[in-house]
């Protein structure tokens, strides 16, 4: 068996990985760090460029092996495994969650409110969006407010944005441009500026962020033997299968697992600390799958909260055909975004959601024959397509702010087994009784919102379809200041095990109603200070 | 009623054939036969037909060199990932197009040989769109354009791999989008330029 120490040992190589590794370096720069990834590491920026180019020319996937085979789970939405995690394919997309998110039991009697204050988590979005490399445009709404401007100018607004702004303000309600991980300014971070590739869940020129980058440049500062040389180390390919615990005391005294190219249980690691940043689902997994006899229902679980109030938010989107030409493919994954539905009235039914925009180009591909059937060649089958791009469309999406019931869970699947033996996890969310009660209003008013904004502009509006899944998924390891109801403090520490933190997505009580990495990444800088020791 | 019949014969080898199964394909993947001179001659001479005329000669010959380049870069088997929202992983690419193109080829020059000339490419004009026009409603129309190359028409498949292209796109909007190239930022805030230069 291989055995490596080192004080601070985090499980996982994400985005959450990343930061806290990063973040441990700076405060405390003589600490040595080991992170273990099950995937591999995808650090052949050199063919980004060739990968994007089959993955349009063919459709293979742009991160080739990103992902392993046998440990599978029903339920998850995507199935990376790699060093940078999910973020590898992530859009960019840097939205806050709104002070809303985190008192929702003071101030609308729902779910619970979070254990940090909204100026806390506040700074450390800031912090998020410094480290990321963030280019926004400030919210004009005052509840918006941020103590620090964004380290980059906004993505330029395309033609097309700037056609579909003034279009959807004519509505009533307010539109600027989304904030994103992505450089507006050469060099920032040390990778170059957006050059609108479109294909942002591959960045050919590293202008969006990925932890890799990150990664990277840790290994860098050790060759270049600044005098914390070696102190950070990544293993990749290894699965850290179990964490075990200290014979006499609820300490973590290891976490074990086994290498890709090697047998069972081949690698043991011992650490001061243990940092779990497998994200929603490998995290409380690993806990359960740790279960022993002193904690039979497994690691820091004597809540009997690990696995449950797994959360996310659903959507409700249309495309909305209007009276505007715009050109398809300017920056496809650019959008607006309107922040006003953050807020609702206590006297009000209560509805959250963020509104995003996008250039689409919906009802406006290439026919190969005509209304009446007849075969289109050569330049009748192009004069046919221009009689469809005399108007535009638009994408129109809000995902809305749900809350899980306590048996929303992910738990083991004896029936679904890895090469190891291992149980895989299965996640079925459940919302709660009062989320699914105003589930008709909740259409309701999204229906009504489309045709307000469909009616600003002569615009016809499609089908209204709701996600059939929870997207930018989260909890499992919930926090708060009780330990019967939830997992982890505040700063991810759990409440059983003082050694072993928790950090990024699975700590969160509620899921928000907007894209969920920023907020995942704030959290875990958070808990990255007292990681160290701050 | 020789020269329908014949037509419809040599359509049956433009009717899709069922693929060979996905996973097999992925462990032992069957070499696709070259496309050899005559094949792509036979190409350009599809092209002449159903690409439009308006593009000029040369944008068309680039267009059939890049849908042969597709064909001869493609790999069986190849991972495909996992999509957003999906627990699964996506099936790898399947077995090559190209496996079904030699009897297509074989069906355009055998129409050739039957109106006298030696191949399809030595057919006139309006002859090839004879023959296009009944391959592409007979036995089975074919009503969409694929967006990527299946093999079960080619003359369906280098139509699609054109119009569902950023050049064709930019061709129907007169306009410099070029969507799948990287851009600089600069000058996005206004309409593309219309083709030809000259900023719209």
């Amino acid at each position: 068996m291989a055995r490596y120490e080192a004080d601070v040992v985090i499980i996982g190589g994400g985005i959450t990985a990343a930061m806290v590794a990063q973040k441990l370096r700076e405060l405390r720069p003589q600490a040595s760090v080991i992170v273990v990834e099950a995937g591999k590491r995808l650090f052949d920026f050199e063919n980004r460029f060739e990968y994007r180019q089959r993955n349009l020319d063919y459709g293979e996937n742009h991160w080739p092996g990103d992902f392993i085979s046998d440990q599978n789970a029903r339920g998850i939405i995507s199935r990376t495994q790699a060093v940078g995690g999910s973020a590898l394919h992530w859009g960019g997309v840097c939205n806050r969650f709104s002070e809303e998110d985190t008192r929702l039991k003071s101030m609308y009697g729902l779910a619970v409110d979070w254990p940090i204050e909204w100026a806390d988590l506040e700074k450390h979005y800031c912090e998020a969006e410094r480290r990321l490399g963030v280019s926004g445009e400030p919210s004009p709404l005052k509840e918006d407010w941020r103590s620090e401007p964004y380290p980059m100018p906004a993505m330029t607004s395309t033609f097309n944005l700037k056609e579909l702004k003034t279009w959807a303000e004519q509505s009533g309600i307010p539109f600027w441009t989304t904030p994103q991980a992505k450089n507006t300014v050469d060099g920032y971070g040390g990778r170059g500026k957006c050059r609108r590739c479109n294909t942002c869940e591959i960045c050919p020129t590293g202008a969006r962020y990925s932890p890799d980058w990150t990664f990277k440049q840790l290994l860098d500062l050790n060759r270049a033997g600044d005098g914390a040389a070696t102190k950070f180390q990544l293993h990749d390919q290894t699965l850290i299968r179990r964490l075990v615990l200290d014979p006499s005391t609820p300490r973590i005294a290891a976490a074990t697992g086994a290498r890709e190219d090697g047998g069972d249980d081949n690698v043991e690691y011992r650490a001061s600390t243990f940092v779990l940043a497998s994200g929603y689902t490998w995290s409380p997994h690993l806990l359960l799958a740790s279960a022993n006899s002193r904690f039979p229902n497994g690691l820091a679980n004597s809540s009997d909260h690990v696995g449950r109030y797994m959360t996310g938010h659903l959507a409700f989107q249309t495309t909305i055909d209007l009276n505007l030409k715009i050109y398809p493919g300017m920056n496809e994954q650019h959008s607006l975004i309107s922040r006003q539905f953050f807020r609702c009235r206590p006297d009000q039914p209560y509805v959250r959601h963020d509104l995003r925009v996008w250039e689409n180009a919906g009802g406006r591909a290439p026919s190969m024959r005509d209304r009446s059937g007849k075969l289109l060649l050569g330049d009748a089958l192009i004069a046919d397509w221009r009689t469809r791009l005399t108007r535009g469309t638009a994408r129109v999406r809000g995902y809305f702010d749900v809350h899980p019931d306590k048996d929303s869970r992910l738990t083991l699947d004896p029936a679904n087994k890895n090469r190891w033996g291992d149980p895989m996890p299965v996640v079925q969310h459940r919302t709660d009784a009062a989320t699914q009660a105003r589930t008709a209003a909740t259409r309701q008013h999204f229906e009504q919102l489309f045709a307000q904004l469909a009616k600003a502009n002569d615009g016809r509006m499609g089908n209204v379809s709701g996600l059939n899944y929870q997207d930018h998924p989260a909890g499992g390891c919930r926090m708060g200041t009780d330990p019967s109801t939830s997992v982890v403090d505040s700063h991810g520490r759990t409440h059983d095990h003082e050694n072993l933190f928790v950090v990024g997505s699975p700590t969160m009580p509620t899921g928000g109603c907007t894209n969920g990495t920023l907020t995942f990444v704030a959290l875990a800088l958070r808990s990255a200070a007292q990681i160290a020791g701050f | 009623m020789r020269r329908r019949a014949l037509l419809q014969s040599i359509a049956g080898a433009f009717v899709a054939r069922p693929l060979v199964d996905l996973q097999a394909a992925s462990q032992t993947p069957v070499a696709a036969p070259d496309l050899s001179a005559a094949n792509v001659a036979a190409l350009h001479a599809v092209a002449e037909v159903v690409l439009p005329a308006s593009i000029g000669e040369p944008p068309r010959r680039d267009a059939v060199e890049k849908f042969v380049a597709w064909v001869r870069n493609y790999k069986a088997g190849a991972d495909r990932g996992h999509g957003y929202g999906a627990s699964t992983l996506s099936a790898p690419t399947g077995p090559s197009p190209a496996l079904q193109y030699p009897a297509q080829f074989a069906a355009l020059d055998a129409q050739a040989s039957s109106q006298g000339a030696v191949s399809f490419a030595a057919l006139a004009l309006d002859q090839r769109r004879a023959v296009i026009e009944t391959l592409l409603n007979t036995p089975q129309p074919v009503n969409r354009l694929p967006a990527r190359p299946t093999g079960a028409n080619l003359i369906a498949d280098l139509m699609g791999f054109y119009f569902t292209g950023a050049d064709a796109q930019n061709l129907a909007y007169n306009a410099e989008i070029n969507r799948d190239s990287c851009r600089s930022l600069d000058g996005s805030d206004r309409a593309p330029a219309p083709l030809g230069g000259g900023r719209g």
